[in-house]
């Protein structure tokens, strides 16, 4: 991708955000997603309170706020950019997956994977979190003794 | 008293017809517009402000050990950074290398890293059971039937008027600031699904409409922590419990300090008049 647009999402509204790190001045736009705020089932409208914190967040953001359906948004933005593609950053929340179905036909999708908080292999085993944290706090701690700063 | 401007960082593309608003001239028009903008959405904005440059400021301050002991107590030194990592404005990577760079003993920084862990425990089971988060991950230890539960949020609990001074404080709180304690979480949802028998998916959704770090996966599956069916037994706590940890603030002016107090006896007591085993 040579032009692409960036597809912020609010699961990264911070500079770290691995799309605006690798594609620094490209237009960027974040949707606030109406059918989310207006309670998208299972969830319930959200307060003012919600949707005035996210929009402190992306004041501080080179982004475009825009509102309504968040695939329709996104791809009219890259077309008045006239982008080849779209990079945006993986998400948790299934609605993420279910957004990137409906870019995917219309222009190529990149979705770059922010640092995680601990690399674990095997994957661990979910059922509670002491079974997590015995294979995890190993590894986190692993990155304490190789991290610069006082000791 | 007049706010500062907030003003949207320059953006290098012209803007599109449709564009929201990125200038304004004070917190109280950001506040004016959004309302205009989200009329379905209720209250205002609230004291937290969102945004890098306080995420940072918040980090700053943190510090491992004393949060490690006092953590919680209401008034304890918590991050308050859990709205900045539920969006992204800080990662969990970052919050975790500003901890490391504080630690000079491990022991002393293990509480915090601990709780990060939560998080990402959190985000990694959502990934694993998608929507699944909504329902039952099993069959609650209470002895009564999920059916049992209540499915509308009772009006004194979504006015915050239940004569209880706690639980009225909390959802002040709940619903002012969107942040609360997360022991305060646990008293107030404790309170609702066992004393008032009410489906926790109900106060799940209550809570993700106001928490600024309302996120589904710690929200649904730590209320179901609390109601027993992603633990192996109920949560449920007591007065002396509460009054030490909020340092006896609510009780002091509760109309219900002497009597009537519906927390107030020993662990067992409480077991056996709320549950059926």
């Amino acid at each position: 991708m040579k032009h692409p647009i960036l597809w912020i999402h609010g699961e990264a509204l911070g500079p770290s955000n691995p799309a605006l790190v690798a594609y620094p001045g490209r237009p960027a736009v974040f949707v606030f997603d109406t059918a989310l705020l207006e309670g998208a089932t299972p969830a319930q409208s959200l307060s003012l309170k919600r949707i005035g914190f996210l929009y402190e967040c992306l004041l501080e953001l080179p982004v475009t706020l825009r509102r309504g359906d968040v695939a329709e948004q996104v791809l009219a933005f890259a077309g008045a950019h006239g982008a080849d593609g779209i990079v945006t950053s993986a998400a948790t929340d299934p609605r993420f997956k279910a957004i990137c179905r409906q870019l995917e036909p219309h222009l190529p999708l990149q979705v770059l994977e922010p640092e995680p908080f601990v690399v674990l292999e095997p994957e661990p085993n979910l059922g509670r979190f002491s079974r997590y944290w015995r294979q995890a706090e190993r590894a986190v701690w692993a990155q304490w003794a190789t991290a610069p700063g006082p000791r | 008293m007049a706010t500062p401007p907030r003003s949207g960082v320059p953006l290098a593309w012209p803007e599109q017809p449709g564009d929201l608003p990125r200038q304004f001239t004070s917190r109280d028009s950001l506040e004016r517009e959004l309302k205009q903008l989200f009329p379905q959405a209720e209250g205002g904005l609230s004291p937290i402000e969102g945004g890098r440059r306080r995420a940072e400021e918040l980090l700053t301050r943190i510090q491992p050990q004393r949060y490690g002991k006092g953590r919680n107590f209401l008034d304890g030194p918590v991050t308050r950074l859990s709205p900045y990592i539920r969006h992204g404005v800080l990662t969990l990577a970052e919050v975790r290398d500003a901890v490391f760079r504080r630690t000079r003993e491990r022991q002393s920084s293990e509480k915090l890293i601990n709780e990060l862990g939560w998080r990402d425990y959190w985000q990694r089971l959502w990934r694993q059971l998608g929507d699944g988060i909504w329902h039952d991950q099993e069959a609650l230890k209470t002895g009564h039937a999920s059916n049992s539960y209540a499915s509308d949020l009772p009006d004194d609990i979504a006015t915050g008027s239940t004569g209880l001074a706690c639980m009225d404080g909390f959802i002040a709180e709940l619903h002012s600031s969107g942040w609360l304690h997360n022991h305060a979480r646990m008293w107030l949802a404790s309170y609702l699904v066992h004393w008032r028998r009410l489906r926790w998916q109900v106060g799940a959704r209550w809570f993700l409409q106001h928490l600024l770090d309302g996120d589904p996966a710690s929200n649904n599956l730590s209320w179901q922590w609390v109601a027993s069916s992603f633990s192996h037994k109920p949560y449920i706590f007591n007065r002396s419990n509460l009054e030490r940890y909020s340092g006896g603030r609510f009780c002091s002016a509760c109309c219900l300090r002497d009597r009537g107090c519906p927390f107030e006896a020993s662990y067992e007591d409480l077991d056996s008049r709320l549950f059926q085993r």
